[in-house]
């Protein structure tokens, strides 16, 4: 089911019971936009913090939804914000500076329970953790979710064009680090 | 850059056991149910209402007892002669208490006293009157 199909599900429950309407955007955005959080802030605990925030803040603002944007375009800008500001909080708490944080996340992906990869899955992970921020959450939606260069740029508010460049160069870097270039 | 089967079939990234199982729960309660659970004042909060509306019609219904009671004992004395002895007596009674009734008592005894007045000053009296104290032996 198409994700357009999907919101005009959710926009139409939203009209009649906006109870019933939000519980069906948690049972089907929940897993997804904890996967794309996951990746941005590498530690399941601040994932799990990051999306409950998001859907605190998606339920507050609810009301306030239009309809010009769709739910899932919606929902990704307040999950990548959520996630975005906890790496902004971490880098402020923890004074490692934003060169580093590739360093620091490599790290603590490493040593967390929660991450077991084979070699290959380390070293991508450690590959893309050397982007720059805003180019790593590009590389992650369009890798790893197939998200459209069309939503990418209303959820990050970012051209098509500036989006295409963007990726196009995280992918060369990517491949240089695991070819050893 | 195409995604490999080696790469992107294994997550590395793991959860704790039963996480998506009670993931949405979790976000519910926190969000659609929290609010339904603010909204719905619990069992004691309705006491409270209840008791505070009670509260405040008895103390209405006081006010206005003490109001009537008040107003009406103005009029009571205009009509006492239309109230039998009887009930009046029992309603006075019903109201003062035994020391009032007692001190009361006293008062009436002081009064029934006899006046300490002259048997000349009686006849000079009945001479400015002109009363024939003949006819007046009788009842003396």
């Amino acid at each position: 089911m198409s994700n357009i199909k999907i919101d005009s599900d959710i926009l139409a429950l939203l009209e009649t019971d906006i109870n019933k309407g939000f519980r069906l955007i948690v049972e089907r955005y929940s897993t997804r936009l904890y996967w794309h959080i996951r990746r941005l802030v590498i530690l399941h605990e601040d994932a799990n913090d990051a999306l409950q925030n998001t859907f605190v803040n998606a339920w507050r603002n609810i009301s306030n939804f239009r309809s010009e944007s769709s739910i899932y375009t919606w929902l990704y800008a307040i999950a990548t914000n959520e996630a975005i500001s906890l790496i902004n909080k971490r880098t402020r708490n923890s004074a490692v500076s934003l060169d580093d944080l590739g360093k620091w996340f490599a790290n603590s992906m490493e040593g967390s329970t929660w991450f077991d990869g084979d070699s290959a899955q380390v070293k991508l992970q450690n590959a893309i953790l050397k982007l720059p921020e805003k180019q790593r959450i590009v590389f992650n939606m369009k890798y790893f979710e197939d998200m459209s260069y069309k939503d990418m740029s209303i959820v990050l508010k970012t051209s098509i064009g500036a989006l295409k460049a963007s990726y196009h160069h995280a992918v060369r870097k990517i491949e240089n680090i695991l070819t050893g270039i | 850059m195409k995604k490999t089967d080696n790469i992107q079939e294994d997550n590395p990234f793991k959860v704790p056991e039963k996480y998506f199982e009670e993931l949405n729960r979790k976000i519910l309660s926190s969000t659609v149910e929290k609010q339904a659970s603010i909204k719905k004042p619990g069992l004691h909060l309705k006491l409270r209402s209840f008791l505070a509306i009670a509260a405040s019609v008895s103390l209405l219904a006081i006010l206005g007892y003490a109001g009537i009671k008040l107003f009406s004992s103005r009029n009571e004395a205009l009509s006492l002669s239309s109230i039998p002895v009887e009930d009046y007596a029992e309603t006075i009674l019903n109201e003062i208490d035994i020391l009032t009734l007692e001190e009361n008592a006293l008062l009436l005894e002081a009064y029934r006293e006899e006046p300490q007045t002259e048997k000349k000053d009686i006849i000079d009296y009945l001479l400015l009157e002109n009363i024939d104290i003949n006819e007046i032996q009788d009842q003396l």
